[in-house]
């Protein structure tokens, strides 16, 4: 446990370099909710309004999750660096089991994500209003969950390729995917209604459903705005992508880095 | 950059365009927004070159620029119109894109859209090089470039028409109006041919807002690049 510390104490140090990048990636993600979700607001179709009352309080939940998205997602671009530059070496010799290191990484990926997360998440309950103690739980044990899975995600790429470009191309088609093939921005009514329609692939309407970054933005709008009601699957969805990743990630890790 | 530009701008398209127009009411909304998102892209693209004057003056490259025999005033102005054909060489297969979904109404209003969209770029890169000589840190170049992309597109029309935006707060709206991408996204859209939402009557004054947004980065620009680089002022 003691070596966990100082695998999460060292990437922590690391995050936090990128102290500039943050405050861009806040800067962003507030002007989204301030500015874009405010005027979305007043565009939406009696309809939508009917189904979620307001784009700005549905919206918010979504941001969060993105937020959380991507900076779980920063600690594949730092593996990917050290495999570049060969640190991995380095991390080979320290004294600690590779388990510890690589369930180490994934773990501090998951953390950094939830500290990154933790001011979008108060605002979104300083606008939308607070969650029960025992929503607020398990609103936080699924996004910490969730931090983990995309942190073993963006690791799991991160170590199968030695070359930036590969990596930046695959995080790109993964980081769209699991974003706009989601609830984080629109009603999920709304991407089903267009499979229905037959212009959008039931092969994405599915993805979508299960994508999730959709449940767990669900999650928190159920229990704060009542709407789309709670359901398991939400948790089940976010548990079962967290657990197969975070293995995933620590056995590629492992497996991947030794052999370079 | 290239490849993850593609790939944003044809998620942004089959996926957030798609979706948002059966969100919003506004007619015809994902060839408005599929219009502006054209204008997203050629922004964050010609924003590029500043990074690489840092880049440049990691490497002792500013010299070496410096001591070419071209005046100050042909390096800055070469390097803003360098650094928008370079946006417009990556942009245009997104752009064709674009154009595919939409269509073309009319092409003498399209070429002069075409027209309006380089100076855009141009003023752009301006902008970003003036921005990068003054400030002088990667970090602090970077940090403002990432607020400024954040308040200059999200409070623009390149995402939503004027009107919502006036409605939704007077003060987005007044900054919306007096915005270039507002003026670019506008005049694409009036070239194309999508004719509804528009923030003007005459297409000669967001015209005359572009030029005039290019020729003060090119001036600041270049007075700048005397007062701050001359001498070792990089450093």
């Amino acid at each position: 446990m003691r070596h966990i510390v100082h695998i999460l104490e060292n990437d922590f140090r690391n995050f936090f370099r990128y102290k500039w990048w943050l405050v861009g990636l806040i800067s962003m993600n507030l002007a989204d909710l301030f500015i874009m979700a405010i005027v979305y607001n007043r565009m939406l179709k009696p309809e939508v309004v009917q189904q979620i009352k307001s784009y700005f309080n549905f919206f918010a939940p979504g941001l969060t999750v993105t937020g959380l998205f991507a900076s779980a997602f920063m600690i594949g671009r730092e593996v990917n660096m050290e495999r570049r530059r060969e640190v991995h070496q380095y991390m080979l010799s320290l004294p600690m089991t590779r388990f510890e290191l690589a369930f180490g990484r994934v773990l501090s990926g998951g953390l950094r994500g939830m500290v990154y997360m933790s001011p979008l998440l108060a605002t979104c309950f300083a606008f939308v209003g607070p969650p029960t103690p025992t929503q607020f739980l398990i609103i936080l044990i699924v996004l910490f969950f969730l931090a983990m899975g995309i942190s073993g995600l963006s690791i799991a790429i991160a170590v199968s390729t030695t070359s930036i470009d590969k990596f930046v191309t695959a995080r790109g088609l993964i980081y769209y995917l699991l974003f706009f093939c989601s609830s984080v921005f629109y009603p999920f009514s709304l991407i089903e209604q267009l499979g229905r329609e037959g212009k959008f692939p039931m092969l994405l309407v599915n993805f979508a459903r299960v994508n999730p970054l959709s449940n767990a933005s669900d999650l928190i709008r159920s229990f704060l705005l009542g709407t789309p009601p709670f359901t398991l699957e939400m948790v089940i969805s976010v548990l079962v992508f967290s657990a197969v990743f975070t293995f995933f990630a620590a056995f590629a890790y492992i497996k991947l880095i030794e052999r370079a | 950059m290239v490849i993850m530009r593609a790939i944003w701008f044809v998620s942004q398209i089959a996926f957030f365009g798609l979706i948002a127009s059966r969100m919003v009411a506004v007619e015809d909304y994902f060839r408005y927004y599929v219009g502006g998102l054209s204008v997203m892209t050629l922004y964050s693209a010609a924003i590029f070159i500043g990074f690489d004057i840092y880049e440049e003056a990691e490497h002792g490259v500013f010299e070496y620029l410096l001591s070419l025999p071209v005046t100050r005033r042909e390096l800055v102005l070469g390097r803003s119109i360098g650094g928008g054909l370079r946006a417009f060489i990556y942009v245009g297969p997104l752009m064709c894109i674009s154009l595919y979904v939409i269509g073309i109404a009319n092409p003498t209003n399209f070429l002069l859209a075409l027209f309006s969209l380089f100076l855009f770029a141009f003023g752009i890169s301006g902008m970003s090089i003036t921005l990068a000589v003054v400030i002088k840190s990667s970090d602090r170049f970077d940090i403002l470039m990432g607020v400024l992309d954040a308040l200059i597109v999200r409070l623009s029309t390149a995402m939503y028409p004027l009107s919502f935006v006036r409605e939704a707060n007077p003060i987005y709206g007044w900054v919306a109006n007096f915005n270039p991408v507002t003026y670019a996204a506008d005049l694409f859209r009036w070239g194309t041919g999508i004719e509804s939402f528009l923030s003007f009557e005459n297409p000669l004054l967001p015209l005359l807002g572009i030029v005039l947004f290019f020729a003060f980065f090119m001036f600041v620009g270049i007075v700048l690049y005397d007062k701050s680089i001359e001498g070792g002022g990089w450093q």
